[in-house]
This record gives C-alpha cells, structure tokens and sequence, in this order.
C-alpha cells in the first residue's frame, strides 16, 4: 500500500475541497500515515475470489412507482439558503477552472 | 460505399448521447418532472440533497432503460450497479452523481443508420454503428452564468432538473464522417421516441450529444489523440462543428502539429471551434458503489415482459410495408419516419378494408396531398385536426367515382383545419360528380358547337384532339364530371347520334 | 435512587397519577439541573409543552396512542425532525432547519412521545468522546472530568443523568453500546435496515443505525418497536414489520447458548476490571439457566482496519453536500473554488476532516482496489465468522468496551488509539447484526457494560437475556450524584 506525504494530502485535499495550513497539512499527514500503516494488516489476509460485502443483509431491488407528488414548496426549498435571489440560489460566479 | 471525409486523413468518431427519459417522476424521487418552471419549483428534499435524504429507484426509468437496450440489440444485464460520481459543482446537489460505472445497464448493441446520397453526388449507403454502453444515471441541475440574469460576480442555480431520470448512450468510435454522426443521431432519435423512451426534442434538453473526434492517416492502425466536443444542441451543429473540427485537426497535423487532449465548444457563428479545457491529468472522481442503494437485479422475465411490449420500430414496418403493401422504399422509409405517421398510414389503410392496393392509394394520398399540406402549414400531422377515418372516407368517395380527384383534394386542406366528415362536406359544396346525360349532353353540344375545327381533326381520327374536348366538358362542368359518363356522351355526339 | 422508567411512567399516566405535562416540565428542570453536563445541544421547551398538552388532551378523550403516549424523549442532533435545527454538532450546519420529516422522529411522534431536546455528540458521529463538538463536550454524569463515551454520548449521558428515561442515538461503529457502557444505561443498535435511515444524517450508509437508550432493557424494547419496522423511503430498510419485542421479555433464559469469542476474552488491551465484571455478568446469566461455550472471530482483529476504510470512504463522499449553496453555513468569498474550500474548511472540525481526507485518498485512483475494495472483501470474511459462530450458539456476549470512560482530554491528541476503543463494536456494524449494552457493574464508581451480540432480526433475544440480567442485578437502580455536576463545565 501506498505511503502518504504532505504533497499528496494537499492533493487529497483539493479533490475534498478543504483548505489546510501548511502546519495542519504536516500533521495531517502524520497522522494519516499511521492510520494507513496500522491499517496495512489487511495485507495479511488472502482475498482473492472473495465477494465484497456492500450490504451486510441480502435485500431485492427496492422500487418507486413512477407517480409525482407534488413538490416542496419554493419558499422551503429556498428556507436555508445562505444567498438567493428570486428562487434561484445564488453563488459566486462559476469560472472555467471550477468546472469539473 | 463510404466515401472517405478526407484525403489524407481518416475520421474517427464516437458520441456520448444524454437523453431524458419519459417518466412522471424524478429518478430517485417523488418530485415532478417539469420543464420550463421557475427555478427550483419541481424540487424534492432529495433533489436538493438535504442531509439525511435518500434515494429510491424509479421502476419505469428502469423499464424505459430496458426498452432502449432491447430497441438497439444490447444486451441487458441480470445485476447492475449505481455508483457514486464524486466531484464538486453548485448543480450538483449532494456532491456526486448516482451514475452507473463498473456495471451498466446494457453493454454491446448496434443500430443501422443510412446516409442519404450527398449533394457532392456521393450515392447513399446504409452501415451499422456499434454500441458500447447504455446505463442509467440523474440529470444535474442547472448553473445560470449568464451575466443578465445572475449579474456579473454571481451564478444561479435552479435544481428543477436535478435529478430527472437519465439514459447515457455511448457508441463505439465507429463514425467515419460529420453525415455519419447526423444519421446516427436522427435514427438514434427516432428509435427511443418509436420505443417511448424518449420525447427526445433537443430544444427541452431531453437530447443532448457529446463527440469525440481523432484523426488517423488512412490505413494507419492506431487510433489518433481525441479531443471532444461538447453540448452540441442541434443536429445541424452536431454536424457543422464535427466538420469545423476535422478542418482543425487537419491543418494542425499538416503543419507537423500534434494534437492536444482537449474539451472544446462550437461557435456556430464563426463556425469554429474553441478549447473551454485541456486535460493535464485525468480527472478523479472516486466512484464507489452507492451504499444508500442496493444492486439493480432484472431477471429474463422482466426482460422479455418489456421485450413484448416493445412496439413495431421503424425498419421492421419498413419491410414489411414494402413486402406485403408493395410500397416502394422511398414511400415507405418516409411514412416510418414517425411513429404518428406511420400508425396514421396504417390506421387509414385498415378503414379501407386493408390490402397492397388500399395501401398505394393512401400512400400516395398521404405523400402527395397530407405532406403538401402540412409542409405549407408547417406543422406536425398530430398537431391537425385530420382523422385517419376521414382520409379513408375521403379517398373511398373518390374510388367509388362519387367524386373525383380534383374536387376532392381541396378538402384535405380542409380537414386538416377544420376537420370534419368527407361525406357531408361533398355534399355542402354540391361537390358530387354528375353523371346524369342531360347536363352532359348539354355541356358536349356547348363545346362542339364552339370548336368546330376540333371536331374535325378528331373525326380525321386525331385522338389528342379528343382529349381536348373533355378538358373543355370538364371546364364547363367545374370538374364535376363524372369522366366515365362525359367519355360515353362525347363519342356519342361525335358520332352524330 | 434512579429516575423513574418509561414503563412506570406509563403506567402512572395510565393511573393518572401523572400527567404529560407534568413529565416535561419535570424533565426540563432536571434538563436544567443537568446542565453542566452539555447533555444537550438544543431544549424545544414550547414545542414539548405543546406536545404535551396535546398527549394530555388525547387521554382525557380516551384516545391515548399507547404506552409511549406523553413520554419524554430526546433525540441526537442528527435526527431530522421537521421545523427543527439539525446541526450534528457541527458549525457548518448551524441555523439548518429541516424542511422535512424523518421517518424515526416521524413515528415516534405518531407514538406520542414529546421530544423534548436535541442532544450533543461529536461531529457527525465521528468520535467515541464527544469531544469533536462544536457545542464543547457532553460529560459523564458519573464523574464530569471523563467522557460519557460518544458518539452519541449527550444521548446516554440525558438518560444516565435522569432528565429523560428514553434518548435516540445512531450507532455506526458502537455509537450507542459504548457510550451506553460508559454510563451506565441500556443501549439497542438493531439489526442493519430495522429502524429506517430516512432523517438520519449519515455519516457512513452501510453502517449508521438509529437505536435507544433507556435504563432498562424493558424499555428499550419499547422504545424499539415505536421506530422499527420497514420504510419505503429507505432503499436499505428491511420488509420485516416491527417486532413485538416486550412479549418476548420472560424473564427467562433457561437453555440459551451463549457463545463467548475467544478473541473477545484475550487478557491484552482490556482492563482487568473490565473483563472481571463481564464474567460476573456472563456467570449470573448461568446461575439463571443459560449455557455457555466458547467461539472464534478470526478476523476480529481486522475489525478496526476494515472499519474506518469503509466508513471513512463512505463519510467523505456522504459530505460533500455541505458545499455552503443550499443550506448551512456559507464563508464569504469571490470565487466558486474559494467558496467551497473556506466554508468546508471553517465549517468541518478537525476529526471530521481527518476522516474525510483519509476516505478520500482511500477512493481516489490508484488505491481504490488497494483499500476499499479489500475492505469490502475483509468485511465477508467477519460477516462469515458471526455466522458460523451464531450457528452454534443463540447470542455472543463480551465487554462492551476494553475500558472504563477515561477522561476528557486523554486521547484528542492520538487519533488511532480513539480508534482502538471501539475493538469490541465495530464488528457488529460491519455484519449487520444487532448489539446490545447492559450495566454489569462498577468500578471506581465508574460504569462497565456487558455487550450482547446477536443473529440478524433478532433484538428479542438480546432484550430477552438484558432484561432477564437486570431482574437479577441492581446496578440500573444506581443512580450519579447531581451535586457533582456544578460547575462542572467551568
Ligand atoms: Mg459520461
Ligand atoms: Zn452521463
């Protein structure tokens, strides 16, 4: 498994969008380390040809029907908005190199 | 066959179509959908990815997902999986997209798109497009930049979209030219509206095409550095900007350029195309299954259940028209063309009793005077008031002699407008043919008495001259005139009885 | 002498001896009196009087909707309950209020029960302190220089203290049971998908469970059935109904196997005091009339490992929402990109954001087979273990947590010994299976809890053998000294 530096926290932490302090991206990386070494004990175990268990209980598809109720109130919609304008919510404009 | 798109360098084409299907609601939630609300008026707390919301799968969404896969031979299968699309934007309400990823829908189809003869004179060809996918994924909402709306420091979000149930449709890079890549698109069009997918109108949204583009020398193997264009919303554009990026990419491999990996957009007044962003490094969206969802199990009897139901496509009516109806290909490849159309053809051709003669005669009734009509009003045959019942009454008026063609054809203007029955309106405007030998007679006396040179040729036995004389009863009778009975009384009096 | 339970308390309302407007007003004076404590983060006094006088009116009409019908209740901070905040003791949630009804809250209410506050916890359920809150810590009733446990820790430490006799948590890897274990109260996390997800803000989906806390076993079974039960708006939720669990409460254990892990019994990382008391607890339930054996979890010790892969890489996906667009608390900024990092950045704590880089990198290319995926597959391997151990016995029991509640202040600085305390839990969470604390004595004047672990959908043997063990021990009558509290959070 892979090690961890500061340099690629402070890429982790762009794709999480969380701005850390040079001091904070080292201890973070510090600490991460030492979770990633103690976790690297699954290496011991041989896994091949096991299934992955994403549920613990076996389920069938769930389904909705396909009928529309009616839909939040704009004015609720809207009740938390940190900034709007008319119904829209409202943020600093979008530039090129927030396009993902 | 096909015509290489360039001299030197060989077309590589693949395209990523997003279409919405056609369901009440939303994917994953109870909220409508609706188009042009104002901003976030169709919105569920899941649409809005509330904390502590969760979604649950629409069951037509995935019928309608099924239908498209068994409309384009793929294969539909038993377990796929939804999976999260991590990355962050304002219309994307809870951070990532429930996409599906590792396991889709439906894998490995194909459908057969016919490129028409091309002005340059190239003849038409048909040829079959791969496809490599079909899966299942949320729509996002919708960020206003525009600086009108949201002023120039701010964006809006509407989340109204957000959510409406999606099909990605991805196709093997299997175009080789800018026509290609329409015919696809048409075809791929007129199947998922023929199969009720989707209403597909490119204007709504509901169909929406990226491309993928790479140039090669001819008989080179490898496939060239692709770029790819982006929100392409008309055909024409799809076309238009396909051919404006040809051009790009030639003239930069021509200058012993190498071309970059790039994201562009197409500016259909300059008819260019233009870079909006270069991938440096590819992006990481972290897919992983998503826990609040449990795998999408279909099993063969759900499958053939959609299979049965699936109705009559297009191709398939095409030959059968033309075998069992006689059809020619043109007719019948233009009365497939929508599914209103064709099911207002056979509709007509059944209230005349059915049969290959039945069907030639509303064929051509429909080609020539109903698409005349509609082209002159410009508008759709659905949007009129024309009864597939009145067409056949009509046109059984005119086999039955009761009124000929060229009284008749004027009322199917009117039946467009205003609808109606045939047999009444034939009888207001006292548009029943005459047959009865006084008027006739009458009417022949009129036109002898006035050409009387004419009259001579023909009793020299000049036929053409013949044909004259019935023109001229059939002025004086205003086309009323039974041809038969007016025939009969000509010669008559030609004879001098 | 220990506050009265919910059953009595029904009974009292039943009798009319008490009234719903009574048991609020009770439970925010000693709401008040507990203050010092942070138990909670948010007191709905109008809203509880309301409720009540409304619970109070329903009786008089003969139209009581049963035994829940005008009890107190609270409920942790990440349990949407409509027209309320919601805030996960966290500063990027502050003034969110839910626009919606959580199914838990929802049927709760339809139950009659009055909630009466929203209690502490740490930050999105990340932590085993509660200390990760931006309200500061909940503290434990029984000595406030030591953690109530967490991460529901304001929910144990409101009922330990005597101000409700019911409070809700969420449990994803012993958010409940260790909490439970530290102060002394009864502690239900239910089998994945038996109480609905739907107005549970998650922090990890294949793991989060909602579950009571009560002093007895007894009501915890009440409690239960209220919010049990399939939720169509829960894809994860399971068909069953809810159970009829307090008819399974015989008092008697007679013939019951209890399987006892080997690895759960292992001298090493646990106090003695701990396991001395656990097998006290375990040789009483003999003396009733249970059997016990020994079995085997392999891959227990895998457990923590596998855990905060999963539920890390869950987490750092789940929050991303609180992106500062629709809701929450936004930081000014010009620019989209700046936006996004200031108001996650100022508005996630310190284990929060730990957690959610570490998710992060372990999804991110390259690593995902490597981590996540290997999890998954180590996951089948403990799910495999519970089974073939619960084919030879009816239940497994062990301590709940390897020590007593140490003291605020003790673990901050090192994550992963955090971590470490939840060895005996986790397991359970990435199973599915139901897990269960009950007081089994003290030491130091400070709480230890036996953890009962049991098949899935069945909760009524766990409550069966709790409640048998409470009949035949005294420590759920004990109750924390309220004179110790003062001044305790100065
Ligand atoms: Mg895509
Ligand atoms: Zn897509």
């Amino acid at each position: 498994m892979a090690r961890i530096d500061r340099a690629e926290v402070e890429r982790i932490a762009e794709l999480a969008r969380l701005e850390l302090a040079p001091d904070e991206a080292e201890r973070m990386a510090a600490e991460l380390a030492a979770i990633l070494g103690y976790v690297e004990q699954l290496d011991e175990l041989d896994t091949d040809g096991i299934e992955p268990t994403f549920h613990a209980l076996p389920l069938a598809t769930p389904f909705r029907d396909d009928r529309a109720e009616p839909p939040l109130a704009p004015e609720r919609a809207l009740a938390n908005a940190p900034d709007r304008e008319g119904f829209a919510f409202v943020v600093p404009k979008v530039l090129d190199e927030d396009e993902s | 066959m096909r015509p290489p798109e360039h001299p030197t360098y060989e077309v590589v084409i693949g395209l990523e179509v997003h279409v919405h299907m056609r369901t009440e609601s939303k994917l994953f939630s109870p909220a409508p959908v609706r188009y042009g609300e104002p901003p976030n008026h169709a919105v569920h707390p899941i649409d809005l990815g509330l904390p502590g919301v969760l979604p649950v799968l629409n069951r037509k969404a995935v019928e309608l997902g099924i239908r498209a896969a068994l409309a384009t031979h793929c294969d539909v299968h038993h377990s796929s999986v939804f999976a999260r699309k991590n990355y962050f934007y304002p219309d994307l309400p809870k951070g990532y997209q429930i996409s599906q990823y590792e396991d889709p829908l439906a894998t490995g189809g194909w459908i057969e798109i016919e490129v028409l003869p091309s002005a340059a004179g190239d003849d038409g060809y048909a040829t079959r497009i791969g496809l490599t996918r079909i899966h299942i994924e949320e729509d996002a909402g919708k960020s206003i930049h525009d600086a009108v709306v949201a002023g120039a420091d701010s964006s809006h979000v509407d989340l109204n979209r957000a959510g409406v149930p999606l099909l990605e449709i991805v196709s093997e890079p299997d175009l080789r030219s800018p026509a290609e890549a329409g015919a696809y698109l048409r075809t791929l069009q007129r199947l998922l509206r023929y199969a009720g997918v989707s209403d597909a109108d490119m204007e709504k949204g509901q169909f929406r095409c990226d491309a993928n583009l790479s140039l090669r020398r001819h008989g080179e193997p490898a496939l060239g550095t692709r770029t790819e264009l982006k929100n392409l919303n008309s055909f024409r554009f799809v076309e238009e900007a396909l051919a404006a990026e040809v051009a790009r990419q030639a003239g930069v491999l021509d200058a012993g350029g190498a071309i970059q990996q790039c994201t562009l957009s197409y500016d259909p007044d300059r008819h260019t195309t233009r870079v909006m962003r270069v991938k440096e490094n590819a992006d990481d969206y972290r897919y992983f299954p998503d826990p609040d969802l449990i795998a999408l199990r279909i099993d063969d009897a759900q499958i053939d259940a959609v299979r049965r139901a699936l109705p009559e496509l297009p191709e398939a009516k095409r030959a059968r028209w033309q075998a069992a109806y006689e059809l020619s290909e043109y007719d019948a490849g233009q009365l497939a063309e929508s599914r209103a159309l064709a099911d207002f053809f056979e509709a007509v051709v059944a209230a005349l009793g059915g049969g290959a003669r039945a069907a030639k005669t509303t064929a051509n009734w429909i080609q020539r005077d109903v698409r005349e009509a509609l082209g002159e009003r410009g508008v759709e045959l659905d949007a009129t008031k024309l009864e597939a019942g009145a067409l056949a009454g009509l046109i059984a008026l005119v086999e039955s002699g009761r009124v000929t063609a060229q009284s008749a054809r004027p009322l199917v203007s009117e039946l467009i407008d205003h609808g109606g029955d045939p047999e009444t309106l034939v009888r207001e405007r006292g548009l029943e043919a005459v047959s009865d030998t006084g008027a006739l007679e009458a009417a022949a006396d009129a036109v002898l008495a006035a050409h009387p040179d004419v009259v001579e040729q023909v009793r020299a036995g000049e036929a053409k001259g013949l044909n004259f004389l019935m023109g001229q009863i059939m002025k004086r009778t205003q086309g009323k005139a039974s041809p038969v009975a007016a025939r009969e009384v000509l010669q008559r009096r030609l004879r001098g009885a | 002498m220990a506050a009265e339970t919910a059953l009595q308390l029904a009974d009292a309302l039943a009798a009319g001896r008490a009234s719903a407007g009574e048991l609020v007003e009770t439970a925010l004076a000693r709401a008040e009196a507990a203050r010092p404590l942070g138990a909670f983060v948010h007191l709905r006094a109008d809203g509880a009087r309301a409720d009540a006088a409304a619970s109070d009116a329903r009786r008089a009409r003969g139209a009581s909707l049963g035994p829940l019908d005008g009890i107190p209740v609270a409920i942790k901070d990440l349990m949407v309950h409509e027209g309320e905040p919601c805030t996960c003791a966290s500063r990027i949630l502050e003034g969110f209020v839910a626009p919606y009804p959580g199914t838990a809250v929802a049927r709760l209410q339809a139950a009659g029960a009055v909630i009466v506050g929203r209690t502490n916890m740490d930050e999105f359920a990340m932590g085993s302190s509660n200390e990760h809150s931006v309200y500061g810590p909940a503290r434990n009733p029984w000595d406030p220089a030591r953690t109530p446990g967490g991460s529901s820790g304001g929910s144990a430490a409101a009922v330990a203290a005597g101000v409700v006799p019911i409070a809700f948590g969420s449990d994803t890897g012993g958010s409940i049971r260790q909490p439970a274990s530290l102060c002394g109260v009864v502690g239900l996390k239910p089998t994945y998908g038996r109480v609905s997800r739907y107005g549970l803000v998650a922090f990890a989906s294949s793991l989060d469970q909602i579950g009571p806390f009560a002093r007895t076993a007894a009501d915890c079974a009440l409690a239960l059935e209220a919010v049990a039960g399939h939720d169509p708006a829960d894809s994860t939720s399971l068909p069953e109904p809810a159970p009829r669990l307090r008819d399974a409460l015989c008092g008697d254990v007679s013939g019951l196997v209890i399987g006892l892990p080997r690895e759960f019994f292992a001298a090493d990382g646990v106090e003695p005091a701990v396991l001395e008391h656990v097998r006290e607890a375990i040789a009483e339930l003999e003396r009733a009339g249970a059997k016990t054996r020994e079995v085997t979890l392999p891959h227990a010790r895998y457990a923590i490992a596998t855990y905060y892969l999963i539920a890390t890489a869950e987490a750092s996906s789940n929050l991303a929402r609180y992106d500062g667009v629709r809701f929450g608390r936004r930081a000014e900024a010009r620019t989209l990109g700046d936006m996004y990092r200031r108001t996650r950045s100022e508005g996630f704590g310190p284990e929060v954001k730990r957690r959610i880089l570490l998710g992060t990198y372990v999804l991110s290319a390259g690593y995902y087979d490597a981590y996540y995926r290997k999890a998954m597959k180590v996951r089948t391997l403990l799910r495999r273990d519970y089974e073939q151990a619960l084919s030879g016995c009816d239940l497994i029991a062990g301590p709940t947590t390897p020590e007593l509640a140490f003291r605020l202040g003790e673990k901050t600085e090192d994550p992963l010994r955090m971590y470490l305390s939840d060895i005996y839990t986790v397991s359970a969470n990435l199973a599915g299976i139901p897990g269960l604390s009950v007081p089994c004595g003290f030491s130091d004047g400070l709480p230890v809890g036996l953890q009962l672990l049991g098949r899935p959908l069945d909760e009524a043997t766990l409550l069966r053998v709790a409640d048998t063990y409470q009949r035949r021990s005294d420590w759920h009558t004990r109750a924390p000294d309220p004179a110790t509290w003062t001044g305790a959070d100065r």
